[in-house]
C-alpha cells in the first residue's frame, strides 16, 4: 500500500477519467445518476410506505439513505473487481502498483456518493425533515464506509483475475447481502429466524453509521462507531494483505 | 553495488489454457485432485551483474526469453526463483505505445502516460514542453491519438519514457521505429544519458545497433545465458549460430 504514495496523482487522474466516462461527458449522464436513486426511492415509497407506516415515519428518507449507501457499496465492489482485468495491458507492461486500480475505482465511487447527497438533501428539505448539525458527521461516516468497501474491493479483485466467474458469483452474493441489510425495511419487522443474520451483518453496522445522522439527526453512539470503525479497519487490513500476497501472481493470470 | 544484479533467476509461465478458468471448475478439479499445469520455463537459472554506466545488448532468437528477462528487471514480472536487484530509478519501454488512450489528445496522453510511469503532476508540468518538442508533434499535440501515424505514436512514447533520465533504461526492440532523423535523435539522447551514468539494457535485432551502441553483449537461448562479453565476439558467435549472418531474427 505504501508503494502507492508516489502514484497518488495517477490515482486521481484515473478517478477523473472514470467520472468522465461515467457521465459520458454530458449532463444527461450526470442527471441520470442523480435521478436513478430517487426513482428507486419513489418505487419503494409506493410499495412499502403503507406497510411500514407504523414502524418508519418519513419512509422516503429512510429508504433513500439506504439506497445511496448500497449503490456505493455494491457498485464500487463490482467496479474494483473489473479494474485489474480492464487495465491488463498496462499492468503487463508497466511497473505500476496494481492496487492503484481498485483504489481509484472506490475513490470514484466516493465522489459519486458525495454527489448523490445533493438529491438526498433536497428530499430532506422537501419532506420537512429537520436538518440537524449531526449531518456534519457524514464525511466521517462516508470515510468509514469507503475503507470498508476498499477492503472488500482489494480482497475480491485478485479473485476476479484468477477465476472468471467471480464477478457473477459476487453479484449473487451481493443480492443476498442486500436482503440481509435493512436498506428498505426497518429492523423491527425482521422475523425471529433471520434476526441474528441481519443484526450481525457487518454491512448493517456500516450502513447505520451513515444513516443515523440523516434519519435520526444524531451522531451514532460511540459503541456503534467503534464497532463500525473496527470492522472497516479489519476488512481493509485483510484486503490489503490478500492483495499484497496475490499481487505477484496477478500478472501471470491476466 | 552494481546497477543490476540477477542471481540465478528463473521464470515459469503457467500456460493459460491449462488453468481452470472458473471457480466452479477449480473446485471440481480440486476435489478430484486433478489440478495440473503445463509449465513453461522462459528464463532458467540466469545470473548477470551489470555495473553502472554499462550498455548491455541482449540478443537471441525469437522466444529465447529476452522480453521475459526485461520484464523481470522492470519489475513487471516477479522471478519464480532467484533474486533480481535493481539500483535506482527504472524507465522501461517494453512496447511502444503502452498506456496510451487513443481517444485522448496527445497532451492528455503525455500526462496519463507519465503518471503511469510514476511521475507527479508537478514534474510533468515542468517537463511538458521539452517532451512535446522532442516528439516533434507541433500542432498535432491537441488532436486525438487515433489521428496519429504509428511513427508519431512511437515518437511520443519514446519522448515521454525518456523525458527524465533514469538510472536504468530498458528498451525492448523499440529503437529505430521512427524515421531515420528521429532514430538519430533517440541515439543522441541515449548517448547523453549514458555519459551521465545511465545503465542501458537493450534488446535489438539490428547487429549494428548492438555493435556500435553497446559496451557488452549477452546472448540468450532457451532462457539460458549462452555467451556474455565483447559485442563483436558475442554477436559474431550468435550470427554464426544462425547459419548465415543475414538471417538475424
Ligand atoms: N504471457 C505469457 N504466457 C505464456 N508464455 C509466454 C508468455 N510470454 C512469453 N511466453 C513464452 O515464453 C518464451 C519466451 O518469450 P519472450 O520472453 O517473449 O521471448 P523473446 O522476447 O526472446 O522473443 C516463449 O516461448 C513464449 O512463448
Ligand atoms: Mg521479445
Amino acid at each position: 500500500m505504501l508503494r502507492l504514495l508516489p502514484y497518488r496523482d495517477l490515482a486521481w487522474e484515473l478517478v477523473l477519467r472514470d467520472l468522465r466516462v461515467r457521465y459520458r461527458r454530458s449532463v444527461i449522464g450526470l442527471a441520470w445518476s442523480l435521478l436513478q436513486p430517487l426513482l428507486m426511492m419513489l418505487v419503494l415509497h409506493v410499495a412499502f410506505s403503507a406497510i411500514f407506516r407504523f414502524e418508519v415515519d418519513n419512509y422516503p428518507v429512510y429508504a433513500l439513505a439506504g439506497i445511496l449507501f448500497w449503490n456505493f457499496f455494491s457498485q464500487s465492489i463490482v467496479h474494483s473487481m473489473n479494474a485489474l482485468k480492464g487495465n491488463a495491458g498496462l499492468i503487463q507492461r508497466l511497473p505500476v502498483p496494481k492496487a492503484v486500480f481498485p483504489v481509484a475505482a472506490v475513490l470514484s465511487g466516493v465522489v459519486n456518493f458525495g454527489l448523490a447527497l445533493i438529491p438526498l438533501f433536497a428530499i430532506l428539505v422537501a419532506t420537512g425533515h429537520r436538518l440537524e448539525p449531526a449531518l456534519l458527521f457524514l464525511p466521517v461516516a462516508i470515510a468509514i464506509a469507503a475503507l470498508f468497501t476498499l477492503g472488500a474491493g482489494l480482497l475480491l479483485s485478485p479473485l476476479a483475475v484468477f477465476f472468471s466467474d467471480t464477478v457473477e458469483l459476487i453479484g449473487v452474493l451481493l443480492q443476498l447481502a442486500m436482503f440481509l441489510t435493512p436498506i428498505f425495511y426497518p429492523m423491527k419487522i425482521v422475523p425471529e429466524p433471520f434476526l441474528a443474520l441481519v443484526r450481525f451483518n457487518p454491512i448493517r453496522s456500516i450502513l447505520e453509521v451513515f444513516r443515523d445522522p440523516i434519519y435520526y439527526g444524531k451522531i451514532p453512539p460511540l459503541s456503534h462507531l467503534a464497532v463500525a470503525s473496527g470492522l472497516a479497519i479489519a476488512l481493509f487490513a485483510l484486503g490489503a494483505w490478500v492483495f499484497a500476497r496475490s499481487s505477484r501472481r496477478i500478472n501471470f493470470y491476466l | 553495488m552494481p546497477a543490476l544484479r540477477l542471481d540465478s533467476v528463473s521464470l515459469c509461465y503457467r500456460l493459460a489454457r491449462q488453468r481452470p478458468p472458473s471457480l466452479k471448475e477449480y473446485a471440481i478439479h480440486w476435489v478430484k485432485g486433478s489440478l495440473t499445469y503445463e509449465q513453461l520455463w522462459a528464463v532458467r537459472d540466469l545470473s548477470l551483474t551489470v555495473t553502472k554506466g554499462e550498455s548491455v545488448g541482449i540478443v537471441g532468437r525469437n522466444g529465447a526469453g529476452k522480453s521475459t528477462l526485461l520484464k523481470m528487471v522492470a519489475g513487471v514480472l516477479p522471478p519464480t526463483r532467484g533474486r533480481c536487484a535493481v539500483r535506482g530509478s527504472v524507465a522501461p519501454i517494453l512496447a511502444l505505445g503502452t498506456g496510451f488512450d487513443h481517444e485522448l489528445t496527445g497532451r492528455e496522453n503525455v500526462y496519463l502516460n507519465a503518471l503511469l510511469l510514476g511521475r507527479r503532476r508537478r514534474e510533468i508540468d515542468r517537463s511538458y514542453d521539452e517532451i512535446v518538442d522532442f516528439a516533434e508533434l507541433g500542432a498535432f499535440i491537441d488532436s486525438p491519438l487515433r489521428t496519429y501515424s504509428s511513427g508519431m505514436v512511437a515518437r511520443l512514447g519514446f519522448a515521454i519514457a525518456t523525458g527524465w533520465r533514469p538510472d536504468l533504461l530498458i528498451l525492448d526492440e523499440v529503437m529505430g521505429v521512427g524515421d531515420s532523423a528521429f532514430t538519430v535523435k533517440c541515439e543522441k539522447r541515449l548517448e547523453a544519458y549514458r555519459a551521465a551514468g545511465t545503465t542501458v539494457l537493450l534488446v535489438s535485432h539490428s547487429a549494428p545497433a548492438v555493435e556500435n551502441g553497446c559496451t557488452r553483449c549477452v546472448w540468450i537461448d532457451q532462457g539460458r545465458l549462452v555467451a556474455d562479453g565483447d559485442p563483436k565476439e558475442v554477436l559474431g558467435a550468435y550470427l554464426a549460430s544462425l547459419g548465415s549472418p543475414a538471417a538475424a531474427g
